[in-house]
This record gives C-alpha cells, structure tokens and sequence, in this order.
C-alpha cells in the first residue's frame, strides 16, 4: 500500500516541470488579462489602470461594432464548420472504407500537407487564385463565362472559402480517425442482418463516427473563433473579425482593460461552446442507448 | 485495420448463393463507389490548388506576386541575397528548434505521467483539463496575454533574459504546443504494457537505466511526432510572434503579414517553396523512421497527425 502511494506521488512528480511553465506562462498571464479587463484607461498615454474595479468594460465593450463584428465571425466559424462537417464526412468516409488499405498511408499524408505548409502562405495561394487580373480570372473571361474579371476577393465569400479550406484538414483527420478505427466489420454485420444501405449509414457508421464529428467540429470552429489572420488576407476591409478587434485595442488603440474584457468575452464564448456541444453529445448518446437497449427476457419455461 | 485483409480468403472458392448476392451487391453499389472518388479526387485538387499556385508563381520573373511576367529563377536568387528574408527565415527555424526541443521535454515528462496515473488521480485531470484549456484558447488571447507579462516580467521583475526576441518566441510559442505533445505521448504510451517497466525493475535495473532503456524506446515515435508538430506550430505562428517579437528578430511569417499591407513580391513564394519541400523531407525520414520501427502506414500517418 505504501510502495502504491509513493509510487503515485512520484509519477506527480513527473509532471512537476509540465505543471510549472503552465502555470507561470500560462495561468498567470491569462489571470492578468481578467484581472485588467475591471480596469480602465485613465488617460491617452497610459495603457490601463486597475485602482478602481468595475464591469464597466464589459458593458462598453457590447457597444454595435462590437457586437456586429462578433456575429459576423460567429457565422463565418458556424457556417465554415458546417462546410467543412458536409465536404469532411463523405471524403473521410471514401478514405476510410473505399480506397484500398495499402494507399491509406499515403492519401492522409497528402491530406497533411496543406496542413503543413505556412498558414498565410496558403491563403495568399488563394489571393493568386481569386485576384481579378489573375489567371482564373482570364481562363473564365477568354472562355466566355464571365463578361468581367472575377469580383471574389475581398468579399464575404472569398473569407468563407479560405476559412474551409485552411481548416478542412483539422475536420477530414479526426473523422478519418474514427471512422478507419470503426472497421468494416460491424458494418457488415449490419447488412448481414438485413439492414439497408442508408439504415446502417444513420445506425452504425454515423454513431460511430460521433467522437470525430465532435472533436472535428471543435478543432475547426475553437480555432476559426480567433482567426482573423485568413479574414485580413481574402477579406480586406471586409474582413472584420473579434481577434482583429481584440488585437486592436493592444496594439493602436492602447486601451488594455477594454481588449481584456473582449478577449475575455471570446474566451467564454468558446468555453460555453465546447461545454454545449459536450452536454448536447452526452445527452444525445444517454437517448439513443436507452431506446437502443435490449432487454434479455427471462426464457419461458 | 487488419479486418480488411482478413474477410476474403475463405469465402473465395465457395461461390454460394450468398457469395452471388455478395457480387451482385457490389456490382449495385459501384455508381456510389465511383461517384465518391470522383468526389475524393476533387476535395484532393482543391487541397492542393493553392499550394500548387504558389509553387508555380514563385518562378515568376515580375516585380509583383500575382501577376504573371514571365518563367525564372529570379525570385530565388533575389531572395538569397536579401538580408532581411534570410535574417527572418533563420529566426523562425531557429525558433521552432527550441520550441521543439523544450515543448518536447515538457511534453514528454508530462505525456509519461499522464500515461501512468493512476485512474482518477485528482492532480492527473486538472492537468488534463488545464492542457485543454490552452488547446481551446483562441491564439490571440495567448498572444494579449502573455505580451504584458513578459513585458513586467523583464522590467519590474528584472529578469532580463525575457527582453530577448528569441527566448520570448521559444517561450510563447511553447505554451501552445505542450498540449500536443503531452497528448501524442500519453496517447502512445497508454497503448503500451507496464509490465515491461515493471519487468526491468526486477531484474534490478536503477530507475534511470529504466528510464532511457524501456519507457524512452517505447515512447520515441510519439516523441518524434510530437516534436516534429511543435516544430511546425511554431514555424506556422503568425498572431502571438508578432505580438512578442522584438525588433531585429522577426519570424518569416510576421515578415510576409507585414509585407501583405505593403506589396507581395514573389520571392515570398520562392522562399515559402524551398520551406515546403525541406518540410516535407523532414516528414518523410520521420516517416522512414518510424517505418524501420516497425510501424503501419496508416499508423505513421496516424502518429504524425497526431491523432
């Protein structure tokens, strides 16, 4: 019994250094950022004070721009996760079921490696891509599909395009995940049992697929919620999003305790979000395995 | 992934009725089949549409990235011989190599203890939670935070070592990337048997022979996977390096932010292509690597995504 206990506390050890730079560059820091967001700016040349503490940022910081900005970016992630979930969940599905085991490897490799080339390098790809005096441009106009050179840049769609596709990589590897760890069996045993095609899309694959429909769609929309790098990029003027409102009010603005208190509204934003969706799958989950329980009678004798 | 190898051989020479309905069934399926690929192969052109633009642009002879003049090597020579490219290529590699190497330390140590404790050990889900808490901060709240401490950090407590530009990328850009790792390497070493551990410690091996001779050998491909992915996060940092650089060390990636506001010449993409393709050797040998360790290739992949 003792040999367990001290056998435990050394394993806790371990994690001694791992516990300390958290704590020291990452709680702490984030600690001050709450901690400004009660202060003020007391005047244009110093950045924040905290000698009287109030909400007051909180409120200031819920005036219409802002509020415009965080419901722009909220539909940009909502609507780029859900894009990435409808392109991301039959092409998993091709790679985990259809294509032949032994070319696996390779295709989740090529899979990575738009996720390992530079972020904005990618995204300028597309600026190439969409500019109007581009070559897409001049394909489209010599063919006579379009009268004018393309006006995508710098719109909402352009933003929208360049957000599935930077993030589409982090959705297609966990439902690969998922799906490749489901294995064909089961769903042969549920044809086996008479089941349709469709029947054992929606009752086995989909439900198996759950983990990495949960954790993609958080791996896409979490990092989608602070992005304003790919926004600025293919967006332009139109690309307001909360991180750039955020990184304003540190950089040009000077206003700390204001950028503190949007910052913080971002964060919490996101944690509700990861708690909803993981209560939302619990819940789900508790359903359908009460409906889907089989209750072994007692043979008659 | 062995069920699809096994499920043949023995229904091969039967050719029963169901083995008929079998065929006829797949024959059923095929346009599904088809249609998918198609569809595969579409999502795998537009994955690699931008990079492929990139790669070709970066021979582009004109003054500006995106419009097309001509086919030379122009971009490549030109950004060989500008100091400031180099300079802010040579901070980002040297960057990512001490995020890698401390990230993976950290990450490591923290992975192990995470593997071995016990169930429901109060201090092992705190850490978890805290390390998903840094995985779920979006970058520009990493970026606001930490900018102001190292900032009192360096003046009001006299730790100097903070003002230098690149201990406070390693620094940042390692909180980021310690969650990834620990995760790789608990994932790892959850898979693995403690017996072996145990084993070695009977047969009187001192803690630090175990150490380096059992649990490190079993741990090395998440290790690698893990300090291969901090080296990338780092080298891909764009929001929270340039809140923290300091003049005089600026990271590529701020240098082609800050050259967006003002004009994108094509040595951005000729310098983005020779990082592309060394990255991707990199990728390779440690895939080799983990080949000669005697992994499967959809593990390798697996590991390297670290999933």
């Amino acid at each position: 019994m003792r040999k367990f206990s001290r056998r435990g506390a050394s394993v806790a050890a371990l994690s001694f250094p791992t516990w300390a730079y958290l704590v020291f560059f990452f709680i702490i820091p984030v600690g001050l950022v709450l901690w400004y967001s009660f202060g003020y700016k007391p005047d244009l040349f110093t950045a924040h004070s905290n000698s009287t503490l109030s909400f007051d940022r909180y409120v200031e910081a819920m005036d219409p721009t802002f509020l415009s900005t965080f419901i722009n970016t909220l539909q940009i992630a909502g609507l780029g996760t859900l894009i990435c979930l409808l392109v991301g969940i039959p092409f998993a599905y091709w790679m985990a079921v259809k294509v032949p085991s032994k070319w696996r490897g390779l295709l989740v490799a090529l899979v990575l490696v738009p996720f390992w080339t530079n972020f904005l390098v990618r995204t300028l790809g597309w600026q190439i891509v969409l500019a109007p005096e581009g070559f897409v441009s001049d394909a489209l106009q010599n063919l006579g599909i379009l009268n004018g050179p393309i006006e995508i840049l710098y719109t909402r769609a352009a933003v929208q395009l360049g957000v599935v596709y930077n993030y589409l990589p982090l959705m297609i590897l966990p439902l690969f995940v998922s799906l490749d760890r489901a294995g064909v069996s089961l769903r042969e045993a549920s044809r086996d049992l008479g089941a349709n095609r469709w029947r054992t899309m929606f009752e086995v694959t989909l439900p198996l697929a759950a983990p990495g429909i949960i954790s993609g769609a958080l791996l896409v929309f979490i990092p989608l919620m602070g992005d304003y790098i790919t926004a600025s990029v293919l967006g332009g003027a139109q690309g307001n999003m909360v991180g750039q409102l955020v990184a304003n009010q540190f950089n040009s603005a000077q206003n700390w305790a204001l950028g503190s208190a949007m910052a913080v509204m971002l964060m919490v934003f996101i944690l509700l979000t990861v708690v909803i969706v993981g209560a939302i799958y619990l819940i789900i989950r508790a359903i359908l395995r009460f409906n889907r329980r089989v209750l072994i009678e007692e043979p008659a004798s | 992934m062995s069920t699809t190898v096994l499920s043949d051989p023995a229904e091969e020479e039967t050719a029963t009725p169901a083995r008929v309905a079998s065929i006829r069934h797949k024959k059923r399926r095929d346009p599904v089949s088809a249609a998918m690929t198609v569809f595969g192969i579409l999502v795998f052109c537009f994955l690699f549409l931008p990079i492929l633009v990139i790669f070709i642009y970066s021979f582009n002879t004109g003054r500006l990235l995106a419009a097309w003049e001509g086919f030379g090597f122009n971009a490549y020579i030109n950004a060989a011989g500008n100091q400031v490219i180099r300079g802010s290529v040579l901070t980002s590699l040297q960057a990512a190599f001490g995020t890698a190497i401390l990230s993976t330390i950290l990450g490591t140590l923290g992975g192990l203890a995470l593997a071995r404790a016990k169930h429901k050990a109060k201090w092992a889900t705190i850490l978890t939670g805290l390390l998903a808490l840094t995985l779920v901060t979006p970058e520009i709240v990493d970026a606001i935070s930490i900018l102001p401490w190292f900032v009192s950090l360096g003046t009001d407590f006299g730790i100097t070592p903070i003002n230098n530009g690149m201990v406070r990328l390693v620094v940042a850009h390692t909180v980021m990337s310690i969650a990834v790792v620990t995760f790789i390497v608990r994932a790892r070493m959850q898979g693995t048997d403690m017996a072996l551990e145990e084993a070695a410690a009977d047969l009187y091996a001192s803690p630090w022979n175990r150490f380096f001779q059992i649990t490190l050998p079993i741990a090395a491909p998440g290790i690698l996977a893990g300090a291969l992915m901090s080296f990338t996060l780092s080298l891909d940092n764009t929001i929270v390096s340039s809140f923290v650089q300091v003049p005089g060390n600026t990271p590529w990636p701020v240098y082609i932010f800050s050259a967006l506001k003002v004009s994108l010449r094509p040595e951005i993409a000729a310098v983005s292509a020779i990082m592309l393709l060394l990255t991707l050797v990199a990728l390779a040998v440690v895939a080799l690597v983990l080949r000669r360790m005697g992994e499967s290739s959809t593990d390798i992949a697996k590991t390297i995504a670290g999933a």
